[in-house]
């Protein structure tokens, strides 16, 4: 699984580094999210996945 | 597809956000309007559709090409036009909530550095020291009003350290726009507030011309210097922006603190998991600013006729966009009129959906966690004397609290730099 953050969609809600921490940080310059590794371990792609169902944009996407 | 559309605002109810009525019970309230008119028309301060729904919300706050920020102020009269609120607050635009692009881009990318989570981070010890303060303040006497002493006077003071506007002068700007949010518009309260703002221009302005001559590293310092597109701010966008981050700091962290503090003191078994467990609190954090949605709406104007869910919304249409109802909405949140510490993923928009998502959400749950770590780890028996809590009358603005007098098990002062 991949995962990639919709710039131009994100806000900075932030429910993605809550969900997932070890892939999603935040931005120093305005608190957007970055993916850290777009690659998704099996151990992680259930946070992922509420990582996609908790941002209130839709702004996370895995393919 | 076209089909005849009926004239007039279909979905008329009888509602008006400001309304003691409403601040009584608007959980019930959205819950009705949303299952029987998800977009509903209210003729209350000349005439506003009320949209309840969660995924209507989101929309329109996705699209501020149609449902535009922007307020003008006619400079002759004074009066303004659109913005951010319903009824238009007077005289004085927010920036930048109360624009749109292009210059809200300009506008926002300025000030984003300074409210992003590193920092907030780096003001997080300096934050525990004043809210270790206002406690010491109180912490031998046993008794203590918790809006009062410490969840309106911390966020007000955190903001002006941001400023770096002097703190003992915090109360000077805390009180009068505490009482714009919550006292009625027509009240002489709100009125002699509204006519403070005036004061704190002054006082700000004077503070920007001594930073100009001696800069630091603050707030007002960035706002007399910097540049957008590469030019300074004028001294009108300068106050506007002064103005728009007093408003968010120093009401929304309060309301949200004072009535976690209530909740905790009605279900202490919660309290020690918010201690011991980080990622819990977190988890808990967010929950909180749902259910209680302390900037209850925000509004927009149409910028077009548009049809929306089988409605005309006509070219000028004002309309609120009821966050709270957002957050209560039982398509997206399961159980939504109960608080559950661990609901996970929760897509609240507590903070705003769509590009003017708060600027300052990061600072507020970094007050607002050392608010709470404070009082519960320094008053753990507090009680609050639920025969003297006074609500606010309205919760157009912030859902809040006027008072909350408590009492607890005295204690000694940990020596905090006092205030």
């Amino acid at each position: 699984m991949k995962v990639r953050v919709k710039h131009e969609v994100c806000v900075g809600h932030a429910m993605c580094v809550l969900a997932c921490p070890e892939l999603f940080r935040l931005s120093d310059e305005d608190g957007h999210a970055v993916v850290k590794d777009e690659q998704v371990p099996p151990h992680l792609q259930d946070a992922v996945e509420q990582a996609v169902r908790g941002c209130p944009e839709g702004a996370i996407e895995t393919a | 597809m076209t089909s005849a559309r009926k004239p007039g605002k279909q979905c008329p109810i009888s509602f008006n956000h400001e309304s003691a009525d409403h601040a009584r019970r608007w959980v019930e309230e959205f819950d009705e309007i949303r299952s029987k008119c998800p977009l509903a028309w209210t003729e209350s301060h000349g005439g506003y559709w009320v949209v309840t729904r969660y995924r209507d919300i989101v929309e329109m706050a996705q699209n501020p090409h149609c449902f535009s920020s922007r307020k003008t102020i006619d400079q002759a009269t004074g009066e303004s036009c659109g913005g951010a609120s319903i009824p238009s607050v007077p005289g004085q635009i927010g920036i930048p909530d109360e624009t749109d692009s292009p210059e809200w881009d300009g506008y926002r990318s300025f000030l984003n550095r300074r409210f992003a989570p590193k920092a907030v981070e780096e003001r997080r010890a300096r934050t525990e020291r004043f809210a270790a303060a206002l406690i010491d303040r109180v912490i031998e006497k046993g008794h203590f009003d918790i809006i009062d002493d410490l969840t309106n006077p911390l966020p007000a003071i955190a903001t002006m350290d941001i400023f770096g506007l002097p703190l003992s002068e915090w109360n000077d700007f805390a009180e009068p726009l505490h009482r714009l949010m919550y006292l009625p518009k027509e009240e002489p309260g709100f009125i002699e507030a509204a006519g403070r703002l005036q004061w704190m221009r002054e006082r700000i302005e004077e503070l920007v011309i001594e930073r100009r001559k001696n800069p630091k590293d603050d707030l007002v310092t960035y706002l007399g210097t910097g540049e957008i597109n590469g030019r300074k701010l004028d001294d009108e966008t300068i106050w506007s922006m002064a103005f728009n981050i007093l408003l968010g700091g120093v009401d929304t962290t309060t309301a949200l603190t004072s009535n976690v503090l209530i909740y905790f003191c009605r279900n202490p078994d919660k309290k020690k998991l918010f201690l011991d467990d980080k990622d819990a609190a977190s988890v808990a954090r967010e929950e909180f600013v749902r259910y209680f949605s302390p900037i209850h709406g925000i509004a927009r104007t149409a910028t077009t006729d548009v049809d929306f869910n089988g409605q005309k919304i006509e070219k000028g249409d004002r309309i609120y966009l009821a966050y709270a109802a957002a957050n209560h909405d039982p398509e997206v949140f399961g159980d939504p009129g109960t608080v559950n510490l661990d609901r996970f993923p929760n897509r609240h928009i507590g903070f705003g959906a769509g590009k003017h998502r708060c600027l300052g959400s990061f600072q507020a749950r970094m007050m607002f966690e050392t608010m709470i770590h404070e009082v519960l780890t320094r008053m753990p028996d507090y009680q609050i004397d639920e025969s003297r809590m006074k609500p606010y009358p309205s919760v157009s603005v912030v859902n809040g609290w006027i008072s909350l007098p408590a009492t607890f098990t005295p204690g000694a002062k940990v020596g905090a730099p006092p205030l």
